[in-house]
């Protein structure tokens, strides 16, 4: 039998606490690391941001250019900036719950950090000022971590990174898509 | 015989506007739909207001980076709280129906046993519901499943089936016209998916509902066991952002049909009948785990009716959880979320996206130990959807990812990959036995969820439902659900038809008791 509606309420808090876009937990950590965007390497936005700071941008794009296809795959695949990625995905979350946006703000400041980077990747320096080497390790660090809040923070990035880079119709022919077909006429 | 009435978008409304009319629904996908549509033809005033914007077949352009932040819920990023499983749910006039992959099953009888037998569900059988389906299929053009349907993805669904004697079949589809274009899940371009907006939605029109677009409904006002009104945020389309302000009156009731996740959340923001302690609760997803393979001829999933063939050999395990296989497609951003890893080892999969057939396991949640996930609401009213993955649809997944490894092998797959972090490579049986200590922890794996189902269950005892086995609420007489919410489990086969028809039985009944 479930407990008193009062009974439930406090423990439905105690556990939503625990949670969140990446969970709770991790998310307090980003309020313990106030200069983690003391020395970020900015990059300069298209135009005009909607939600993002200037740093947060910048991590987010250093991050999508090391997401989507890199060194490997020849000069005829674009890249995050040219497909501006960052710039779509400060429009997107403009519009979502403010919740989101507020979480993910505070997931760039994690993932920018140097604290945290050496904790997890052995790399003290902050994310947009690393090597493409270490940059690469720290995404593999978090992707593969045994912590889910890692992982989750990682699948937040990448997807954000890869729905905008692979939604983009310059990447259709490059990887085997002709497109949409074009529609039979039909009346009404 | 009323006046037609009239789509309205939220950027038509003024500031502060309000409604009064004998029925307001919450919600226009397919239990919403056919609720206004049986009572507006009764001769009640309906509204029904919906959260999404209105779009018809001029707007659906095929495009993914148009149709997932325009027709999905959360832009498209909806999914449970630690991003374990990503959740495809429809927003816009029409709800899910207007993305819905058209596949059309009735309810498994063993199913309605199930909920009879363990969950107090009283007259919902198959004679029951059978009048309703026959006339929501005849509504939806469902027709008998058809092989011209089936394209290159499904075919080898159906030809590694046959071959191992799973008994592949035939998906009925809601199409009429279909040409067979393959983007169900972005809105039809050309109206021939007989969702919602172009059959239920447009009868309830007709006979004189006003449908709201853009609005979203945040609370459920009720007085002394009796809902009078909701309460909508009306949301400027290019911003998504509340501009203005809508209050529906309801003379005689009000009809929630917001989907699984919605519904609860609007009882858990309102604080409107949850004595029973399980609202929110028991929440059923099927969560769905991909594997993909590789053929040396294009398989183009990407084109051609999305789901037309079906196999469910694995349906009833005993003492197992059950699953069953279907197809999936594939467009350059679906399928570059769903592969593992990044940059060029991501590049080399996606390079490849013609010569990939997708097939998918939808795990049956809810028929064995498993309670299901929760939905909770915040203090800012966002909705959180938590899911942990139970060990016995663990066992379920590493299982159904075995057999469909070897389904897609006696297809003639040159290769098939797990989508685990670390993806597994199988080209021979050999291969398959390494499934079984592969992890499936949060984000170890890709899954995802297009079924929502449970979190407000019907059942006749008050104190382990929500609503009676007609919809009616236990302790707010004038209140109804109509939608996916209501399930007491998950049901084993692709919802969609279900929630037509036992919100048509059910809105029926309450048609009934006002006339």
């Amino acid at each position: 039998m479930p407990g008193t509606q009062g009974e439930s309420s406090r423990l439905d808090r105690r556990r939503f606490l625990k949670r969140g876009l990446v969970g709770g937990g991790l998310l307090l950590c980003a309020g313990a690391l106030p200069f983690a965007f003391r020395s970020t390497l900015r990059r300069r936005p298209r135009g005009p941001l909607r939600l993002l700071s200037a740093d947060e941008y910048a991590v987010f794009a250093a991050a999508a250019a090391r997401l989507v296809p890199g060194d490997g795959a020849g000069p005829h695949w674009p890249t995050a900036d040219a497909l501006d990625c960052a710039g779509k995905v400060d429009v997107l979350l403009a519009e979502v719950h403010p919740d989101m946006g507020s979480d993910f703000r505070r997931l760039l400041r994690l993932f920018e950090s140097g604290v945290l980077g050496a904790v997890v990747a052995g790399s003290p320096r902050p994310f947009t000022r690393a090597s493409a080497a270490d940059q690469d390790a720290r995404l593999e660090a978090w992707r593969r971590s045994r912590f889910a809040l890692l992982r989750s923070g990682y699948q937040a990035i990448k997807r954000l990174a890869h729905a905008s880079y692979y939604s983009s119709p310059e990447i259709y022919a490059l990887v085997g898509y002709p497109g949409p077909p074009v529609v039979p006429k039909v009346p009404g | 015989m009323s006046a037609p009435g009239h789509i309205v978008d939220g950027g038509d409304l003024p500031e502060l506007s309000s409604v009064e009319v004998d029925y307001v629904v919450v919600g226009s996908g397919a239990g919403g739909s056919v609720t206004a549509a049986v009572l507006a033809e009764s001769g009640a005033k309906v509204a029904v207001l919906e959260e999404g914007g209105h779009y018809t077949k001029r707007d659906f352009n095929m495009q993914e980076s148009w149709a997932y932040p325009a027709l999905y819920q959360d832009h498209g990023n909806r999914a449970t709280d630690d991003l374990a499983i990503m959740i495809l749910q429809g927003r816009s006039v029409g709800g899910g129906t207007t993305v819905n992959w058209t596949s059309s099953f009735r309810t498994p009888e063993r199913t309605l046993q199930l909920w009879a037998e363990r969950h107090g569900v009283r007259g919902l059988d198959a004679a029951t519901l059978a009048p309703h389906f026959e006339a929501v299929e005849k509504r939806l053009d469902i027709g008998a499943g058809n092989p011209d349907d089936v394209n290159a993805n499904n075919r080898k669904l159906m030809e590694g089936a046959a071959k191992l004697g799973w008994q592949p079949e035939l998906i009925r589809r809601s199409v009429k016209g279909c040409a067979r274009l393959g983007y169900c899940g972005m809105g039809c371009p050309l109206d021939a998916k007989r969702s919602a907006r172009t059959t239920y939605l447009a009868d309830a029109v007709a006979a004189g509902a006003q449908v709201y677009a853009d609005c979203r409904v945040k609370l459920v006002e009720t007085d002394r066991g009796r809902v009078r009104a909701v309460t909508a945020d009306v949301l400027d389309r290019g911003s998504d952002r509340p501009r203005a302000r809508l209050v529906a009156y309801a003379r005689r009731g009000v009809v929630l049909a917001a989907g699984a996740i919605n519904t609860p959340a609007l009882l858990l923001r309102s604080k409107a009948g949850l004595d029973s302690g399980v609202v929110g609760r028991r929440t059923f997803l099927h969560p769905t785990v991909p594997l993909i393979s590789f053929y040396d001829q294009p398989v183009e999933a990407f084109y051609g009716a999305p789901q037309s063939v079906a196999v469910h050999h694995f349906a009833d395990r005993g003492a197992a959880a059950g699953y069953f296989f279907e197809t999936a497609p594939i467009h350059p951003m679906l399928g570059a979320l769903a592969f593992p890893g990044f940059g060029d080892t991501h590049r080399r999969i996606v390079e490849r996206l013609p010569y990939v057939q997708a097939t998918i396991a939808l795990l049956i949640d809810g028929h064995h130990d498993d309670q299901g996930g929760s939905v909770e609401v915040n203090g800012d009213g966002r909705v959180k959807l938590h899911y942990p993955l139970h060990a016995t649809l663990r066992e379920a997944a590493a299982s159904a990812l075995a057999d469909m490894a070897r389904l897609q092998l006696a297809a003639g797959a040159r290769e098939v990959m797990t989508l685990h972090e670390t993806p597994i490579v199988i080209r021979g049986e050999a291969d398959i036995a390494q499934i079984a200590a592969a992890p499936f922890g949060p984000n170890q794996h890709t899954m995802f969820s297009a079924h929502q189902m449970g979190g407000a269950a019907m059942g006749e005892d008050p104190g382990g439902s929500v609503v009676d086995s007609r919809g009616r609420h236990h302790a707010i007489e004038n209140l109804w659900i109509v939608d996916g919410s209501i399930f007491p489990t998950s049901l084993g086969v692709n919802p969609q038809l279900s929630i037509y028809a036992i919100a048509r039985l059910f809105a029926t009944e309450i048609a009934k008791a006002r006339a």
